[in-house]
């Protein structure tokens, strides 16, 4: 289980306005989550272009994390069926190459979803742990 | 054609005379007249009833006139062989007086038809229904043409109204005049029907009619359609008379081939057809505005008037709607003229009347009498007296809602007026004559008995009321009664009168009213003395054998089906009462009149 | 116009009208049973028979069917007409001898006892055609008819035998004057004794309502039921409602009008809706016309409603003891988690009316006060002291009803509950239980969330853009929210968050000008190649097709309309567009950021 204190780094691109919105009261509310997510916010899932998804594990992230307002109700109305698409036609790419897809995790959290949050963090942190380090990931503690 | 016969033999085809063997006597003069090979020298003709219904089967000779009484197909060969043969006349077949028992072999002298006056039943009897060239041989459709090309309708009217003919269905209202009304009703649509239910039970009059002289009633409706400006009539026929149907249909069908019914009839612009609704076994129906309701297809539950049905009858058109016997007396009205006929009849009732007579006198059957001929003319001389020697005790007229009249009312002459005064009604003509065995409390409940099964049971006097006067008149019957039922029949049945919805209602007091008023005594005496004196009311009589009569012969004994009497041979016989069930067998097959009642 | 004479005094009538009808309008009493003013005239009870003593049919005739003539003369209480409406009177009594209605008319006429011999104690039925003229003429439904003839005369559907084309209306059993019909419901209806609803298919709700004017609900009434159920063949079926109006404001045929309006701001009230207290059935609700909410109490207690504000029991007594029950539905994992937040207030006032209006004896069962506001607390220490109202601290648990007693037509309500600070079970019996039951979200809030682009808070209620700074805006700019669409919440906060919501909407409009967002899309008009895969993304239609420039056509993005979402930036093949303030590089930078090794 525990890789000699292995942490993973998750990048989390989430939505303004429903995920963002429910880690930021997830926050506020105390709940206990791991540490390992680092979250670019955008404005909606539908701005995230698979190009930041390569960057991203390309520049050592260990799992990406997507996540954004449940299919109908994206407050752009359809902003996030584009990223449903382009992430689905990633996964592929993503095995393809020997990264695996299970490193890329699309969520659909609601803004008043804000204990899911927390969970998702700690099922992908997990996930990750047992994945073991991205291919791409240098040994920052070598250096 | 007729040319070349010598001799018409009419051979009635009613039912009366069919259930009395004339099919198979018909078969055997056929048979016999070929035999004799006088096939084209005598015609044997179908006709419908002449009237004379104890007598049949009924046989009429032409151009002699000699009328046969009760002819079978045994009597046949002699028939031919005297008669048609020979021209002589077989005696045995003649019709005989009571009395006397002369023979009178021409039927115009006999005294059934001698005082009768034959104008609506005027080929009944003496032509072939179902061949119209016959009806027009004899006159028919004369009426019609002289309508169509020389009057107006409302000389129609006025002649009508001048006859002073009075609706024959028994409300006696003037036809004229509803004529008129129906005339003058607002609109293009209007309906004629004719009202053959004839529900009066026994009642034969209109069937004869439909049965004998389908035409009549045909032409008289056209007439009146031309009249009241209506295309279309509805001849209105209980089931329960496939004859009078058949006879009926036959005749439309006829009249239309000939163009004196349909489209253009007789050449003119006017139309005029009939269709024909059966009923389905109501009495209420022949009640005008539940007849209405029939042919529209509801239940014959009748309707307030006002509205009246010149006004507001089929679907909401004017109607006007007679019985057939009035619409049968409008050719004779046009062609023989208004004045002619109301030289026939009373001050108020012109005309003449059909009676089934029937009862306890001879001469039973169907008789046609200007109005204003008296009861005893009516019973004695046409009924030719009463059967058996027995007393005359009353004669209800106008069915089952008629009124019994009394033996010392007999002199009154027989129109509308007078019967209404006498607490009956003319009604469609029913005459039932009765004995000194009849039951006047038994009768009046008789007639309830009927008249509660008959009520359509919309309103609350003939529905509840009957049901209650039926209930106590039972009780008397019964030996159950009170003194104070008296009063509560007296009470109720004149507001039944006044206020039920249809003539049903209204007339359905009549038996018991005109009973209680004339034969009051009889009531009491089932009440108080807990006696019926015509032994007919089965609790309160007793059959018992009048000992200096009996010879002991022992029919009754062997009769009875409760084994209630006994006796030795040539003994006086007993009837033990406790076990008799009054059921009257030992009376009727007792050759020696030995059984009595009381 | 014609002139009659009635009783000896000179009346006027229309063309048309019915002895009856120009009787009652010159204020002549004339006993009827078989007329009803909605139906054909009938004349078979014969109960109103007058007598015509000159110009028409002379004798008695029935004055609800005969119409009126010039010179008619009429008595309607001569001798005649006396003894035949004692006559009808006492025969309707032998026939009917328990029917109320029949032994009063006839005790008017002198009769208190059947004068003949009656055999159908039991018979209710006096065969005056109400209920199949109602159901011929009106409903059009065409089931009920007569049957048999003369005695046997009877009300019935053909062949006496159920039938699919009697659509359950009930207008039979209203009709029928001596209550011999029952509507029975099949076993598959869901039986609500509802007896604080409407009355019939025509109703003002209350007297409160808005526009204060009757609805027809379309699912009951009559004529539009028929109108569904054959398919338009039958349109005009009954339409009481529209006869006796006169002012002649009913209109069957209105059409619902969809209207179409450009409009910048929108504040959704869209309220809420009571929860139904059967979906946790040991509150028994639905069992017991006894049991209601507190809702249908306060219907019950209002002035405007069927018992003119008195508070009565389905037997139409006053009720010697009341149990009102807090948190049902509310509080509780098995139904609503949250705390509907007025209904401890209005449970109070509602004990307090019981004592008011009756003498029964009040058990309040509560979890806890939540008695919070100004005067609140006050109002609570005042009725917890009053006389005959007893309060337990401790759910009330269930509600069961028992069986009834003595003749009467519901049993009684046990509510058993628990007793906290005495720390024992608790078992009444009452009267009437009134169940506090939860409030909840409407039904549709869901195609309101997607009409508006609002999101749904756990407990159901639309989302407040933040919770504690922004209560009455959404996370749509010009759509505010009013009440309790955003959450429980009693008149007082209703009004101020309104008002709120009010005033931001207003200072929206009042602007004249709408800023927006400076994150919006643009499109480099070098790179684009014309694919127009950005234009069938955008979701509010902001980028156009301009043709004819560099000869191939580029897109344009109209930033009036622009949200900002990026989604076309994401797709653009060419990398053309810039999401302003969230571009490519400031996102690379970010990312990249993050795994920056430390200098």
């Amino acid at each position: 289980m525990s890789n000699n204190g292995f942490e993973p780094r998750i990048v989390a691109f989430m939505c303004n306005w429903c995920t963002y919105a429910a880690a930021d009261t997830a926050g506020v509310s105390r709940m206990q989550q791991p540490p390992n997510v680092d979250v670019v916010r955008v404005m909606c899932t539908g701005r995230v272009d698979p190009a930041f998804i390569l960057k991203t594990l390309a520049l050592g992230a260990d799992g990406v994390l997507v996540s954004g307002c449940h299919p109908g109700q994206c407050h752009y109305e359809k902003g996030n069926l584009n990223a449903r698409r382009r992430v689905t036609a990633l996964k592929p790419f993503l095995d393809a190459v020997g990264i695996g897809q299970d490193r890329l995790r699309l969520e659909w959290i609601a803004a008043s979803e804000a204990p899911k949050v927390a969970e998702v963090v700690a099922e992908f942190t997990e996930t990750i742990k047992r994945l073991g380090p991205s291919p791409f990931r240098r040994r920052q503690d070598e250096d | 054609m007729t040319e070349q016969y010598r001799a018409d033999v009419l051979i009635c085809t009613c039912p009366a005379c069919t259930k009395a063997g004339a099919p198979e006597m018909q078969h055997a003069l056929k048979a016999e007249v070929e035999r004799r090979g006088l096939a084209g020298e005598v015609r044997l003709v179908e006709t419908g009833s002449r009237g004379f219904c104890s007598m049949g089967p009924v046989v009429i000779i032409r151009p002699e006139g000699i009328l046969y009484c009760q002819v079978h197909d045994v009597d046949v060969p002699e028939l031919v062989e005297e008669t048609l043969v020979k021209g002589r006349i077989v005696e045995r077949l003649t019709y005989k007086e009571p009395e006397t028992h002369k023979a009178i072999p021409h039927y115009d002298e006999i005294p059934f038809y001698d005082k009768q006056m034959r104008v609506v039943t005027r080929n009944c009897g003496l032509i072939n229904p179902q061949n119209i060239e016959e009806y027009i041989a004899v006159g028919g459709y004369q009426a019609l043409g002289k309508v169509l090309t020389s009057m107006a309708p409302k000389e129609i009217i006025e002649e009508v109204k001048k006859s002073g003919l009075r609706g024959r269905g028994g409300a006696g209202f003037p036809t004229g005049r509803k004529w008129e009304f129906t005339r003058n009703a607002p609109g293009d649509v209007k309906y004629l029907v004719a009202n053959g239910d004839e529900g009066d039970p026994g009642a034969f009059m209109d069937r004869s009619l439909m049965e004998g002289d389908p035409h009549a009633i045909l032409e008289g409706m056209t007439i009146g359609a031309y009249a009241m400006g209506a295309h279309k009539g509805y001849l209105y026929v209980r089931d329960e008379y496939p004859l009078a149907l058949r006879n009926l249909n036959i005749a439309m069908e006829q009249a239309r081939e000939y163009g004196l019914l349909g489209q253009g009839i007789l050449g003119s612009s006017f139309d005029f057809d009939v269709q024909i609704v059966r009923g389905a076994g109501a009495f209420v129906c022949g009640e005008e505005t539940a007849l209405l309701a029939s042919v529209e297809g509801h239940a014959g539950n009748p309707r307030p008037r006002p509205p009246y049905p010149a006004q507001s009858g089929l679907w909401g058109k004017p109607t006007n709607i007679n019985n057939v016997k009035t619409w049968a007396n409008i050719p004779v009205v046009i062609s023989r003229g208004a004045d002619w006929f109301n030289q026939i009849g009373t001050e108020t009732s012109k005309g003449t009347m059909i009676f089934s007579l029937v009862g306890k006198v001879n001469n039973t059957g169907l008789v046609e009498v200007p109005m204003g001929i008296t009861l005893r003319e009516l019973v004695f001389d046409v009924g030719g007296g009463m059967r058996d020697g027995k007393q005359f005790k009353a004669v209800q007229t106008g069915g089952p809602s008629g009124g019994c009249i009394p033996e010392e009312l007999l002199d009154l002459p027989v129109d509308y007026e007078h019967l209404k005064e006498a607490g009956s009604i003319m009604g469609s003509g029913g005459m039932i004559v009765m004995d000194e065995n009849a039951c006047m409390v038994d009768i009046a409940r008789y007639f309830l008995d009927f008249l509660k099964d008959e009520s359509c049971g919309k309103c609350t006097p003939c529905r509840e009321g009957i049901r209650q006067m039926l209930s106590i008149l039972t009780r008397i019957t019964e030996g159950q009664g009170e003194m104070g039922d008296l009063q509560v029949l007296e009470t109720l049945a004149p507001v039944v009168k006044e206020a039920s919805l249809c003539g049903l209602g209204q007339t359905a007091p009549n038996p018991v009213l005109s009973t209680l008023r004339y034969f009051r005594d009889e009531y009491v005496t089932h009440i108080v003395d807990h006696k019926c004196p015509a032994g007919v009311c089965k609790e309160l009589i007793e059959y018992y054998v009048i000992e200096d009569l009996c010879t002991g012969c022992g029919v009754c004994r062997r009769k009875c089906p409760q084994e209630a009497i006994s006796g030795e041979k040539k003994e006086v016989h007993v009837i033990d009462p406790a076990l008799c069930i009054k059921c009257g067998v030992c009376f009727d097959v007792c050759k020696f009149d030995a059984v009595g009642v009381r | 116009m014609a002139t009659l004479i009635i009783d000896r005094q000179e009346v006027h009538a229309e063309e048309g009208q019915t002895i009856l009808e120009v009787a009652k309008e010159n204020g002549i009493e004339i006993p009827t049973l078989c007329y009803h003013p909605l139906l054909e005239p009938y004349g078979a009870c014969r109960l109103c028979v007058v007598e015509i003593v000159a110009g028409g049919r002379l004798g008695l005739q029935t004055a609800c069917t005969y119409p009126i003539e010039e010179g008619l003369e009429v008595l309607t209480r001569s001798p005649s007409v006396i003894e035949a409406r004692k006559v009808v009177l006492g025969l309707l009594l032998s026939r009917t001898p328990n029917v109320e209605l029949i032994q009063d008319l006839a005790r008017e006429y002198g009769i208190t006892e059947p004068p003949f011999p009656t055999d159908t104690p039991d018979e209710r039925c006096i065969l005056c055609g109400h209920c199949v003229r109602t159901c011929h003429e009106l409903v059009k439904a065409y089931v009920l008819n007569f049957s048999e003839r003369g005695i046997e005369r009877r009300v019935g559907p053909p062949f006496l035998e159920k039938t699919r084309d009697c659509i359950g209306c009930g207008a039979c059993t209203i009709m029928c004057p001596t209550g011999a019909i029952e509507t029975v419901l099949e076993k598959e209806a869901v039986y609500k004794a509802k007896p604080l609803g409407p009355t019939s298919a025509i109703w003002v709700p209350s007297m409160q309502a808005i526009p204060n004017v009757p609805v027809i609900d379309t699912d009951v009434c009559i004529r539009f039921r028929q109108n569904d159920r054959t398919e338009g063949e039958i349109v005009d079926a009954c339409g009481a409602c529209q006869m006796v109006c006169e002012a002649d404001a009913i209109n069957f045929d209105q059409q619902d009008e969809i209207l179409e309006l450009d409009v910048g701001t929108v504040i959704v009230a869209t309220g809420f809706e009571m929860w139904d207290p059967a979906q946790l059935s040991q509150y028994s609700y639905g069992k017991s016309p006894n049991i209601i909410t507190g809702l249908e109490f306060e219907r019950l207690s209002n002035a405007g409603g069927i018992t003119a504000g008195e508070i009565l029991t389905a037997e139409e007594k006053k009720p010697e003891a009341v149990a009102i029950i807090h948190c049902v539905g509310s509080r509780d994992h098995n139904a609503h988690e949250y705390c509907s937040r007025f209904c401890c207030m209005y449970s109070l006032k509602q004990a307090h009316l019981v004592r008011d209006k009756t003498d029964a004896q009040v058990y309040e069962f509560y979890m806890d006060m939540r008695t919070f506001g100004s005067g609140y607390e006050e109002f609570y220490e005042r009725v917890q002291k009053e006389e005959g109202i007893l309060m337990v601290r401790g759910r009330g648990a269930e509600v069961s009803v028992l069986e009834p007693q003595n003749g009467q037509k519901y049993g009684k309500l046990r509510v058993k509950g628990e007793d906290a600070d005495l720390g024992r079970p608790v078992r009444v019996d009452v009267d009437m239980v009134v169940l506090s039951s939860a409030i909840e979200a409407p039904h549709d809030a869901d195609e309101i969330a997607s009409m508006f682009g609002l999101s749904r808070k756990p407990d159901g209620f639309f989302a407040e853009a933040h919770p504690k700074m922004r209560p009455v805006e959404t996370n749509t700019d010009g759509v505010f929210l009013a009440g309790v669409t955003q959450g429980p919440k009693d008149v007082p906060d209703t009004v101020a968050h309104a008002g709120a919501a009010a005033s931001m909407a207003l200072a929206l409009m009042d602007k004249g000008e709408v800023t927006i967002s400076p994150q919006t899309a643009v499109v480099d008009e070098i790179l684009c190649a014309g694919c127009k895969t950005c234009i069938s993304l955008c979701p509010y239609t902001a980028i156009s097709f301009i043709e004819e420039i560099d000869e191939k056509g580029v897109a344009r993005v109209n930033e009036a309309l622009c949200k900002g979402c990026g989604t076309c930036a994401a797709a653009c093949p060419s990398g053309a567009i810039t999401a302003r303030h969230f571009t490519d590089q400031q996102i690379l930078a970010q990312i990249e950021g993050l795994f920056r090794v430390p200098a």
